[in-house]
């Protein structure tokens, strides 16, 4: 046995990255420390902590009565509605995002600015919040689910197209050779090995957007977007703590219920 | 030339291909190939088998010179046309290459993907005859119970003949396989090899093997081509192939690079 082995050198102290890294250190604290002092903090009202146990006794002492009692502006029926806004959002949402996808995704462009262009053309639809696309469809289709549909359904192509996009990416691109090899189009190429592959991916990421637009979808009815959202602001300006309780309970129950369901369905897709 | 068995179906000529600025891929290849021969072409991992082969059916653009497949160049060939050139050329891939979500029986019948008009082949609309077609093809492969199994269900020889298959169906003059059993053990080997024998024998396909084991190369290679550092270095029978000239090819890969 060869007992002459050489000792572990210390590790090259590298100057440069040491005083890059305490750079990035200090514009970090100094980064947060101004941004403190730009927030205008008034103090706390006196009633706030009345209203605080106002909520907080409302939430305790829920009005059952609101689940349900057949008007339509119960809470199960509004529930209801949010579901069935960011379902249709979501749903619209998955199939516009597609072609999209392809058009971001740099493997399947042989000029670089083509793809880059997608990207930037979905960045731009993601920099609107749905709070104000909302706004602006209401102006145009009128207050309601309709306005929140579409809302959704527009926010959510930039993100949904660019996880799809990133899918396509991270395709192995073997099977695509294959169809290449015996003659196929580009048409082909998409049909019979991108999208068998792709599948678990647009599932997966379709549920996954379907989760986050449930809770968008109950604040978009605080701007008269359609469901949940509506009732709520409605019992807060009206002061109605015990109906804020259960609106509250009953989205906390939704996404917990929608969480589930989509957890359970993306595990089988693996 | 005047025997029309033995038929020019490749040719290529001056062939040259330059990876990105000076690296050198293929360089001066001059190579023919006539109609029913079974040939392998040796060498070391990176000496541009695989750049060699896949120049035939173009997934890879060549540099300069020129590649004609039964008369026709498929390096100025544009659209279907080249489709069509395609569509005659089977290739065999090292990974497989099958689409693994989807049934044995749609991945062979990708192998007709440039029979039928775009829609007809997206809405899945084959003739029962090319079911048909694709059912025999699994059989001369003895898949034929695993048809409507998932790709991803079958052994990594399996899947290999299932791409046999879909080379089958495809029925092809030509077939190209880039290291065919790089990923498969030596009797699964024997076996896909067996199969791209028959392709060749029973089918008079012209088949093109690209190998780096020796062993397999001797068994069943009729023709060999030796191929260094993006060179033809030897191309002869078997038979009279020397043991000294695969010393030859396998030599001098460490000063490569």
């Amino acid at each position: 046995m060869d007992t002459t082995m050489k000792k572990l050198p210390p590790k090259p102290i590298e100057w440069k990255k040491r005083i890059l890294h305490w750079a990035i250190a200090i514009i970090t604290v100094f980064l947060i420390i101004w941004s403190c002092t730009g927030i205008d903090f008034g103090g706390i009202k006196e009633t706030a902590g009345q209203i605080a146990g106002a909520i907080f006794t409302g939430i305790f002492n829920p009005d059952w009565s609101y689940i349900y009692n057949g008007t339509g502006e119960d809470l199960v029926s509004q529930l209801w509605e949010t579901v069935c806004i960011a379902f249709l959002g979501t749903f619209i949402s998955a199939i516009i995002s597609l072609p999209f996808a392809f058009w971001a995704a740099h493997t399947k462009h042989k000029k670089w600015y083509l793809s880059r262009l997608g990207k930037i053309v979905l960045a731009v639809i993601r920099s609107f919040p749905e709070i104000v696309l909302a706004l602006m469809f209401i102006k145009a289709v009128g207050p309601g689910s309709a306005a929140g549909v579409l809302a959704l359904g527009f926010h959510s192509v930039g993100m949904l197209a660019k996880l799809f996009s990133e899918a396509i990416e991270n395709l192995d691109d073997g099977p695509n050779e294959a169809v290449t090899a015996a003659g196929g189009s580009k048409m082909n190429i998409i049909m019979f090995s991108i999208l068998p592959n792709l599948m678990p991916a647009l599932i997966s990421n379709t549920l996954y957007r379907f989760d986050v637009s449930i809770r968008s979808a109950s604040i978009l009815g605080l701007v008269g977007a359609g469901g949940i959202g509506y009732p709520l602001i409605i019992a807060l300006q009206y002061r109605q703590w015990n109906r804020v309780g259960i609106i509250l309970l009953g989205i906390i129950v939704m996404v917990i219920v929608i969480d589930a369901i989509s957890g359970w369905i993306r595990k089988k897709l693996v | 030339m005047a025997d029309s068995a033995v038929k020019p179906i490749i040719e290529l000529k001056n062939v040259n291909k330059i990876y990105g600025k000076d690296i050198v891929g293929l360089k001066d290849i001059n190579l023919t190939i006539n109609k029913g021969e079974f040939v392998v072409i040796v060498g070391l991992s990176g000496a541009g088998k695989s750049t060699l082969l896949r120049s035939i059916n173009r997934l890879i653009d060549i540099s300069a010179g020129d590649i004609l497949i039964a008369g026709e160049s498929i390096t100025k060939a544009k659209g279907k046309e080249l489709r069509m050139l395609r569509r005659n050329i089977g290739m065999i891939f090292q990974s497989f290459n099958l689409v693994k979500r989807s049934s044995v029986l749609r991945n062979v019948l990708t192998g007709r993907v440039a029979y039928y008009p775009t829609w007809k082949s997206t809405l899945n609309l084959f003739t029962k005859e090319d079911k048909q077609r694709a059912y025999d093809a699994l059989q001369q492969v003895d898949l034929a119970d695993k048809v409507y199994s998932r790709a991803d269900e079958l052994s990594g020889g399996q899947q290999q003949r299932v791409a046999i298959a879909r080379v089958l169906t495809q029925n092809p003059d030509i077939i190209l396989a880039d290291e065919p059993t790089a990923s498969l053990d030596p009797q699964t080997s024997r076996r896909v090899m067996q199969d791209l024998k028959m392709l060749n024998e029973k089918h008079g396909m012209t088949v093109i093997i690209n190998l780096h084991s020796v062993q397999l190369a001797k068994e069943f290679g009729k023709r060999v081509i030796g191929v260094r550092a993006g060179e033809i270095i030897y191309d002869g029978k078997m038979s009279e192939t020397p043991e000294s000239t695969f010393n030859q090819i396998y030599s001098g890969g460490e000063k490569d690079e």
